[in-house]
């Protein structure tokens, strides 16, 4: 009865044998998945998954309906009956053909829309923000005090009342600091409150110097229901966002996940409380940092239809971001009316102009589970998919807390671990594509190893991990991932094509051949999945492969579909200006990964 | 099993509308009451303009006095200028605009006006199936649906007028005269610079067009009529089905809206064209169903974008498709020679 230690938590395994097959869904905004897992030869393995449009709207109106019909092409390949004729769950019967355990993750519910409040923009404001974030939430206005964002009362009242919020998130004041202009931001929202017609009026969740607690509660008294949560900024350099976000994640689920529709039944179904998917996602992410190296972070990403969810653990501890209307289908717009048509087709080995950027990302908002059938469309979708996991980056990482995985402040921290989820990511025509959308967005430095969620089971198994822990350990450690690549990305000042790494690599059967590689360029080494290889590192002019500057080592990879990454492209990554330039080196590197 | 997204291009169906008031008010009509278009269905008073006037701040008073100086209380009319409130013989506080005092507190008053009459018009003629008191009103009405992708604007009431010969014809606004006074146009394939600017002059009462190229988006959103987008943006020709649909209803009356919202209670654009329910057979459609053999389908992404056609075989397991990705997906008959692969996410069932 090997028991582990993961997470904190202590498992059973898998000799418990009051649980057997477990079925898990997740409902999407676009799409639906279910996963089944079942004990084979003792062990928790995926069995078969299932994928489906999510069946929220007409003609279903029930996402339980999409539950069933992904339910259907696993029933087609394992024969098994999951749901009775009458559409009812099969739980735990007698016979073979039974779900001992169903557990639901979601994120197909609108996001939380927000009004943030604080005194200083870069600051209470910024922490509130990132409270947000931890959920799925749109910031639909912020109020702040300080100079940029100071308005009169009546134009933040109209400011709230036109943002339509379900929530008013106030922070601002430092413990034992500002009294005033927090109770007044504190009253100002309660009085927007009182204009809005009870039905629809918003909560106020207020986050902020915890000494006025009293005195909030006098003002709101009466005008809008009232939560508190611990100061999500206590001091200048302390931020403290987890009481802020589980409030929040809190109001997400009564106010949003619960007016799913079928989300009753779907609740009814399921042995644990349906969670939200990003949450889920995060609890492998995890699991993953308890198994790799502590002094470096483990990351992953997830590129939905409608939010992108950066999932991070430094030091034991999890950074959850969601950036709500930044996905795949139901992003390349804003950010086309916000930055403008280049910020996305800098990304593309082809021309091609606003307006048919334009077109095409207005076409995929209204038709978000379609694929590209052509190439030119299939470079756009990557691009934005570059942009939306650049963009919720830029969100998560000041709020990250990295310690020892930081050696470089502007970068990004060491990550040992990058897990890539979503179907614009995991379902590449060529697995190159996709290693190279992840390396251009979030330009990972030192080594790290890119893993694919190619099932799309990894919120699911963070679900499982609630009821059965050991099933979503043995289910992850059964090859529910794939390797994508193992990735060097060298740090340093270059020198104009000057030689920065030399590589070393000893293959298990004796082979071994070595690479003196470029700055600025992108080499990729032969090494398939499940062979390992150990590479000797030795980088040149001080340049960090994460050992330190200049310093080198040995050190024993895993192939991938990819094969081993170089990426000596420099950090921050920098693009060619002049456009006939960028191009050629977008096709340029799209041929070295194979793309 | 496959259960693609459904679009509604359908000779003849049953459509319900809920008509839902902004805010509480009250509902004009009776269950079974028939309805024109025009007809106010039901009515609210939403609320109006309001004003928050820094009252201690102006009269430099700590906040806590303000009563003590207030010449105006709680739930009273003020009219503009009159004085709401006053310390000894300093400039008075006056209101800004007519309305009702209806708060006070932290130095100051908030001033609201009457409230504005909102009339909720029933879109579509009808029959009033459902009434939900003070809140909404449900009206069906038997006859053709099409849905559209991409709309923009609201809802208008006017009859369908065909200017183009066939879907992958662009709308001119030369073919635009005064007889499209009060009617909502058809077209093919997008249209025009001229043709937003002649649509408003003649006032027509709505455009249903296949595609709209994106350089038009911004002058579509402003225009004072519903654009209905049946394909999507770029030159596309409107759908065989679709066109033929509404060009079998020229000179008939239609309800048309350019209502969208993507996700989370999804709207599409549309055109309903009411008929009587005896003059069709019955709609045997079923909707939710599997895509099967003999489905009407169409193709929403290039280079078939907005072709329809009917699926002739589902493939059982994965197909190498241009852009080199292995995806499942269909045959289809467009009705000119060899069928077309096309994914499965990229079919929508016409219903």
């Amino acid at each position: 009865m090997g028991a582990r230690q993961v997470a904190g938590r202590e498992m059973t395994t898998a000799q418990d044998t009051s649980i057997g097959s477990i079925l898990v869904a997740d409902c999407g905004t676009v799409l639906t998945k279910v996963v089944l897992l079942d004990r084979v030869g003792g062990r928790y393995r995926f069995v078969a998954r299932g994928e489906t449009p999510t069946t929220a709207e007409y003609p279903w109106g029930d996402v339980t309906a999409g539950v069933r019909h992904a339910a259907e092409q696993i029933s087609a390949v394992t024969g098994r009956e999951f749901f009775k004729a009458s559409g009812d769950l099969i739980v735990s019967d007698t016979s073979d053909e039974r779900t001992d355990v169903f557990a639901a993750t979601a994120s197909a519910s609108e996001p939380l829309r927000v009004v943030l409040g604080g005194l200083v923009r870069d600051l209470s404001v910024a922490s509130a923000e990132r409270a947000a974030a931890g959920t799925y939430s749109l910031v639909s206005a912020i109020l702040a005090s300080d100079g940029r964002g100071g308005l009169t009362e009546e134009e933040r009242v109209r400011t709230i009342n036109k943002a339509a919020p379900d929530v008013i998130c106030i922070a601002g004041g430092l413990e034992n600091g500002a009294v005033r202009p927090v109770l007044e931001l504190v009253d100002t929202a309660a009085l927007a409150c009182s204009l809005i017609d009870e039905k629809a009026r918003p909560r106020i969740l207020y986050a902020g110097n915890s000494e006025l607690r009293q005195q909030v509660v006098e003002i709101v008294k009466g005008r809008a229901e009232l939560r508190v949560a611990s100061n999500v900024r206590p001091t200048l350099t302390e931020e403290n966002l987890l009481n802020a976000q589980e409030e929040l994640n809190d109001l997400y689920g009564q106010q949003k996940m619960q007016q799913l529709a079928g989300m009753d039944t779907l609740t009814s179904w399921s042995s644990v409380p349906v969670t939200p998917t990003a949450r889920a996602f995060s609890r492998v992410m995890q699991y993953l940092w308890h198994q790799g190296d502590p002094s470096k972070g483990v990351m992953g990403v997830d590129l939905g239809a409608s939010n992108t969810t950066i999932a991070a653990v430094f030091g034991g501890h999890p950074f959850l971001t969601v950036s709500s209307n930044m996905g795949i289908a139901f992003g390349g717009e804003k950010l086309l009316q916000t930055h403008g048509a280049e910020i996305i087709t800098r990304w593309m080995p082809e021309v091609m102009e606003e307006s048919e950027v334009h077109g095409l990302l207005v076409n995929k908002e209204m038709r978000p589970i379609s694929i590209p059938q052509d190439r030119r469309e299939l470079w756009l979708e990557q691009a934005v998919a570059r942009e939306a996991m650049r963009t919720a980056l830029e969100t998560a990482r000041p709020g990250w807390q990295p310690g020892i995985a930081q050696p470089h402040p502007h970068l990004m921290p060491l990550c040992d671990t990058i897990v890539v989820s979503g179907g614009a990511l995991t379902n590449t025509p060529r697995p190159g594509q996709a290693a190279l959308m992840v390396l251009d967005a979030l330009q990972p430095i030192g080594v790290t190893t890119l893993v694919l969620d190619k099932y799309g089971l990894v919120p699911a198994l963070g679900n499982v991990a609630a009821v059965k822990p050991v099933a979503a350990v043995e289910a992850l450690d059964s090859g529910c991932f794939v390797n994508l690549a193992t990735v060097v990305s060298p740090v340093g000042r270059p020198r104009s094509g000057s030689i920065v790494l030399k590589v070393k690599v000893k293959y298990d059967d004796g082979s071994a051949f070595g690479v003196e590689v470029q700055h600025g360029h992108l080499e990729v080494l032969p090494l398939p999945p499940g062979q390992q290889a150990e590479l000797e590192l030795h980088p040149r002019y001080q340049f960090d492969i994460g050992l330190g500057p200049g310093r080198g080592g040995k050190r024993r990879v895993s192939g991938g579909l990819v094969g081993l990454i170089i990426d000596a492209r420099g950090r921050p990554l920098r693009l060619p200006s002049e456009r006939r330039q960028r191009l050629m080196q977008m096709q340029r590197w799209l041929w070295d990964v194979g793309g | 099993m496959y259960y693609p997204t459904e679009i509604q291009v359908t000779p003849l169906v049953n459509v319900r509308r809920e008509r839902i008031l902004p805010t509480p008010g009250e509902t004009l009509v009776r269950l079974g009451d028939r309805v024109e278009p025009m007809q106010v269905v039901a009515r609210a008073n939403v609320p109006g303009e309001f004003r928050v006037v820094s009252v201690a701040r102006s009269l430099g008073i700590p906040a806590s006095q303000l009563k003590k100086y207030l010449r105006v209380k709680v739930g009273e009319e003020v009219r503009r200028g009159q004085v709401v409130a006053q310390k000894g013989l300093s400039d008075p506080v006056k209101s800004p605009l007519d309305g009702v005092l209806t708060a006070s507190g932290s130095g100051r008053v908030l001033i609201e006006t009457r409230p504005t009459p909102f009339e909720l018009r029933a879109y579509m003629q009808g029959t009033v199936t459902n009434v939900l008191e003070g809140h909404a009103v449900v009206i069906e009405t038997t006859g053709a649906l099409v849905q559209g992708t991409w709309g923009a604007g609201r809802e208008s009431v006017g009859v369908l007028k065909r200017l183009v010969k066939s879907p992958d014809k662009p709308l001119r606004s030369k073919d635009i005269d005064p007889s499209c006074h009060g009617a909502i146009i058809i077209g093919g394939a997008g249209l025009d610079d001229g043709v937003l600017e002649r649509a408003q002059e003649l006032q027509v009462r709505g455009i249903v067009i296949g595609g709209l190229s994106s350089e038009m988006i911004d002058a579509a959103e402003r225009v004072p009529f519903p654009i209905v987008v049946t394909e999507g943006i770029g030159l596309i020709p409107m759908s065989g089905p679709v066109f033929q649909l509404l060009a079998t209803h020229e000179g008939r009356e239609a309800s048309i809206s350019g209502r969208i919202k993507p996700r989370w209670g999804v709207v599409r654009p549309e055109i309903i064209i009411p008929m009587p329910a005896e003059s069709l057979p019955p709609d045997q459609s079923q909707p939710g169903m599997p895509l099967t053999v003999g489905a009407r389908v169409r193709v929403v992404r290039a280079p078939y974008l907005g072709r329809a056609g009917i699926v002739v075989s589902i493939a059982d397991h994965a197909y190498r498709i241009e852009t080199d990705a292995r995806v499942r997906g269909a045959e289809i008959d467009l009705g000119q020679g060899k069928p077309i692969f096309a994914p499965l996410a990229n079919l929508e069932i016409l219903t």
